[in-house]
């Protein structure tokens, strides 16, 4: 299929109370948009410049926010043409969305052994908390 | 100290023309420092000139330290230093003029504090007031009122015409009178948000004259949330303030539970989670004010 690339309205926001650099705002907003499927591949992501205007920051910013991201694959930039979001193996995407998960989990993991609970104690908190939890956030949270 | 509040206002008014202040209903614990924002002519200026007597209000009652005006004017004021938004009468006078003048007037007069701030801020203690640039005119007011030792400190716009640099050396000054000894309090205007979120405990927000409330800024920010969701929801869901479709939907709640819950049962994702920043409450809450008023 040779579909006109969509370029959709990402409504990204930097926040001044978060002390990450504005760079690494934008490119994590992305990352967990890409992952949870919201912009597909092929998705025509705005011109830094543009991407710069709407979040009126600067264009160096915004650079760095892509050059990033094309690294780590998330994204495609091709003379002339824009960025658009890369074809992401469905394995990578698993792994990219485990990938925080896991490291939560080894984070709490590491909690128990530090509070001097056993294996069996620490099943026994992730059973509950599974039964308990009442949000319905999915994918990637960072 | 006292056991009554430092500023106490209750239904508080005052019109000219068109604008209209107020109601105004408004207290000010000790202990801490309180930012007013609004844009300019929300009416932050009329409020402290009705904290200072100097514009009476059409109706409502204005205590502070317990005492009104006029009846209390001398005792409040010995405990009160203010800067108003433009300084009125200094310029023929020097900076050490000034402060020997006003050590006069007060017997809470710290000089070693004075000449510590003019030595800090490299103010020319013999140079007329006029003469001096209007960052540095802004910095001997604030030096002024310091030094006065007030128990109270009312400050119209303190930073503005300032540089970075010395807005910095102004907040700490103001974050070190408070946290020095008991009892300190700031009421400071300002229309830069950053300022409010470096050294406020309290956020009073005036939009067009009207009065939004005084809202402690860690409640304030905690109690707002913007998620990005997958889909946009058919009804109406509790708490969302603003929606911005796109790819994905942004939303803006004040309830972030019971919104969080509403789209669960709509089997709408979050896709992702974020604070709000206090520029962006503000202006919700001064937009939604104006709708309330308009409609």
């Amino acid at each position: 299929m040779n579909e006109k690339p969509t370029e959709p309205h990402i409504p990204l926001r930097l926040s001044m109370d978060d002390p990450q650099p504005m760079y690494a705002q934008i490119e994590s907003q992305l990352r967990d948009f890409i992952l949870a499927g919201q912009l597909p591949p092929g998705t025509r992501l705005p011109s830094v410049r543009a991407l710069a205007g709407y979040l009126a920051c600067s264009v160096i910013t915004t650079r760095r926010a892509y050059e990033d991201l094309e690294r780590e694959g998330f994204i495609r930039t091709r003379q002339g043409m824009g960025s658009v979001v890369a074809e992401i193996p469905e394995e990578k995407m698993a792994a990219r969305r485990r990938e925080p998960v896991e490291t939560a989990f080894r984070e709490a993991v590491r909690a128990g052994r530090r509070a001097g609970l056993t294996e069996e104690e620490l099943r026994h908190i992730i059973e509950e908390t599974l039964q308990r939890d009442d949000t319905n956030v999915q994918g990637v949270v960072s | 100290m006292t056991e009554h509040p430092v500023i106490s206002l209750r239904d508080v008014r005052k019109s000219y023309g068109d604008f209209e202040l107020g109601p105004v209903d408004l207290s000010v614990e000790p202990g801490h420092i309180v930012a007013v924002v609004g844009p300019n002519g929300s009416g932050k200026s009329t409020l402290f000139g009705i904290l200072m007597n100097l514009i009476q209000p059409d109706s409502g009652d204005v205590s502070l330290f317990g005492g009104t005006y006029p009846g209390d004017e001398v005792a409040i004021k010995r405990r009160i230093g203010y800067v108003p938004e433009r300084s009125v009468g200094h310029d023929e006078m020097s900076a050490s003029a000034l402060g020997e003048f006003l050590s006069r007037w007060y017997r809470t007069w710290d000089q070693g504090l004075y000449q510590d701030l003019l030595l800090r801020s490299e103010i020319d203690p013999d140079k007329r007031f006029g003469k001096l640039s209007k960052g540095v005119q802004r910095r001997l007011s604030f030096a002024l009122a310091l030094a006065t030792g007030p128990e109270l400190l009312l400050l119209d716009e303190p930073t503005a015409g300032i540089d970075p640099f010395a807005r910095t050396e102004i907040l700490e000054d103001l974050s070190r009178f408070v946290h020095h000894s008991d009892g300190r309090t700031v009421v400071f205007a300002t229309h830069v948000m950053e300022e409010a979120r470096r050294i406020a405990d309290h956020v009073v927000l005036l939009a067009d004259g009207e009065f939004l409330g005084l809202h402690e800024k860690g409640v304030l920010l905690n109690g707002w949330k913007t998620f990005w969701v997958d889909r946009e929801a058919e009804g109406d869901v509790p708490g969302v303030v603003e929606v911005e479709v796109g790819s994905p939907t942004r939303i803006v709640s004040d309830s972030p539970d019971e919104t969080a819950e509403a789209l669960s049962s709509e089997n709408i994702r979050i896709v992702r989670k974020g604070s709000v920043d206090l520029e962006e409450i503000l202006s919700h809450l001064a937009r939604r004010s104006k709708e309330r008023r308009r409609a």
